[in-house]
């Protein structure tokens, strides 16, 4: 199983008075092969830096090093895909064209294979948008549009999925529907998942790891594990007196940080 | 079915409204309507002034229907309408492709972009007196022309859309792994494609005005040459007859963008319809 990991990972920016601001300082973490760890903490805490580092799309201060199954990250990765919050559908591609364009850029190839196309169906349908290929975004609803964020995701059959608060954008009922969605196709791909968001309770309900950043620079404050048995939506795993006590534990590490 | 049921409760609300609402959505009967009233206030004010002021729409229809059986106004419609197509088909090709050369390769923009100002500043009039040194007094001065008029709006909307390629769908893209011509293909170009029909719509109105005035004022052919001698001569039902053909020319070619606009951007949400 591939591993994603941070060895002192640091991101500085010039700021425009000319001093140097420290978004993320001295991130150290493994994120172990198959598991779903979640990184929480206040808005500005550098988690978004973090995965965008993650996904090869800006670079880190040097002297730190992000690690894709050993070899140093240089950019982004055919093995990994990245779901975001503003999930970023091409507007003038059909919801099935949007799907095969995350295959067409990790190939380098326009024109699909019949079992590449076979692939796109068979992902739209794996997230309940059978039948949807032909319409375009904005004739979707947004738990609509962001199932096809993971649909684009998940048909490159990446190795590691980084999710960038994925769900934060949607309304409570639809999110919770997501995030059991989420669940239950992690629960078939078996990826490795870094996922971000602000939530306490989605990073616990999630994850096997939730890491707890605190800010200003951006760093680890701690790292929880989440024992309660997988998979959580087979019973209310939120009622349970171990998820009280995980979440009592995060929001007094939490709370000092905002 | 909100979008019908939101306009109804407001006419519920509002009496006076309630009154047009049954012609507000039939367009053709809108049509028709301002159309009698448009002939109806024509009529009134030409039966008061006297004929070389305002003929009657009546005369007026005379005069085109002479026109047109005698071959003058088809003759004259023909030869305005091909230096028009050339010089703006010219012109769009031109505009589009230098348009979106110079919004992706920003150093280039950055050489060209005074020149291409300090052009577009001037008065297409002005190069009229140059292009007859240059080309004499033809067709090819007309084409030119007009590809002056119309070159300049196409290239600057097209170029603005070009860089206006959205930032974040551009790191999506790089995030699936895209190279430079595979981001070009997938966000880029999409993303300029509203802007290339928006610089179509002023390019074509601007190609108008361009061919009718070359026609007017140097070549003394074709529709605009028609406005000049009948208005020269004062025989105004006559000068009529070309006006009602560049209007509808100019209506022909609107729609012929619309058209290009639900064909080539299909995913633009329509705010008003």
């Amino acid at each position: 199983m591939p591993e994603l990991e941070f060895i002192n990972v640091r991101k500085s920016y010039e700021s425009p008075t000319g001093d140097r601001l420290t978004a993320l300082d001295n991130f150290t973490l493994k994120v172990d092969g198959g598991r779903f760890v979640t990184v929480v903490g206040p808005s500005g805490c550098g988690k978004t830096t973090l995965l965008r580092m993650a996904g090869g799309l800006i670079p880190w201060d040097s002297g730190g090093e992000i690690r894709l199954d050993g070899d140093v990250l240089e950019g982004p990765s055919p093995k990994m895909s990245m779901v975001f919050q503003g999930i970023g559908l091409m507007p003038w591609k059909t919801i099935g064209e949007n799907v095969a364009l995350g295959v067409q850029m990790q190939v380098h190839r326009a024109k699909l294979t019949a079992e590449e196309d076979q692939l796109v169906h068979a992902t739209l349908a794996m997230v309940g948008l059978k039948g949807f290929e032909r319409y375009y975004p904005y004739q979707l609803s947004g738990g609509m549009q962001q199932r096809v964020g993971l649909a684009r995701a998940l048909v490159r059959q990446p190795e590691i999925l980084l999710m960038d608060e994925p769900f934060g954008a949607l309304d409570a009922q639809t999110r919770t529907v997501l995030q059991d969605e989420l669940l239950t196709l992690w629960g078939r791909v078996k990826t490795t998942v870094l996922f971000i968001t602000h939530d306490l309770d989605e990073a616990i309900y999630l994850s096997d790891i939730v890491v707890i950043m605190g800010r200003r620079p951006g760093r680890i404050k701690e790292v929880l594990d989440v024992n309660l048995p997988q998979p959580r939506y087979t019973y209310d795993a939120r009622a349970e007196k171990e998820f009280a006590r995980l979440r009592s534990i995060a929001w007094q590490s939490l709370r000092e940080e905002l | 079915m909100t979008q019908s049921s939101i306009p109804l409760a407001r006419e519920r609300r509002n009496g006076v409204r309630s009154a047009f609402a049954g012609v507000g959505r039939n367009y053709y009967l809108m049509g028709i309507l301002s159309g009698i009233a448009f002939l109806a206030v024509w009529q009134g004010v030409s039966m008061n002034v006297p004929p070389i002021i305002l003929p009657t729409p009546a005369s007026v229809m005379t005069a085109l229907i002479q026109l047109t059986a005698s071959g003058e106004l088809v003759k004259a419609t023909i030869q305005t309408i091909w230096p028009f197509a050339i010089g703006l088909v010219v012109a769009f090709v031109v505009g589009t492709v230098f348009g979106l050369l110079l919004g992706i390769f920003r150093p280039a923009a950055r050489v060209l972009d005074p020149y291409i100002f300090v052009f577009w500043s001037i008065p297409d009039i002005a190069w009229l007196p140059l292009f007859i040194a240059w080309l004499g007094v033809g067709n090819l001065t007309l084409v030119v022309f007009v590809f002056m008029s119309a070159v300049f709006p196409q290239l600057l909307t097209v170029e603005a859309g070009a860089k206006e390629a959205d930032s974040f769908l551009v790191e999506v893209a790089r995030s699936l792994g895209g190279t430079k011509h595979e981001i070009l293909r997938a966000v880029v170009l999409p993303s300029a494609l509203p802007y290339i029909i928006a610089g179509l719509r002023i390019a074509v109105g601007r190609a108008l005005v361009g061919i009718i005035v070359g026609q007017l004022l140097i070549v003394a052919t074709g529709i605009g040459y028609m406005f000049q001698f009948y208005g020269e001569t004062l025989s105004l039902a006559k000068y009529f007859a070309p006006l009602i053909v560049v209007a509808a020319l100019a209506i022909a070619l609107n729609r012929g963008v619309n058209w290009a606009e639900r064909v080539f951007i299909p995913w633009k949400l329509r705010a008003f319809t």
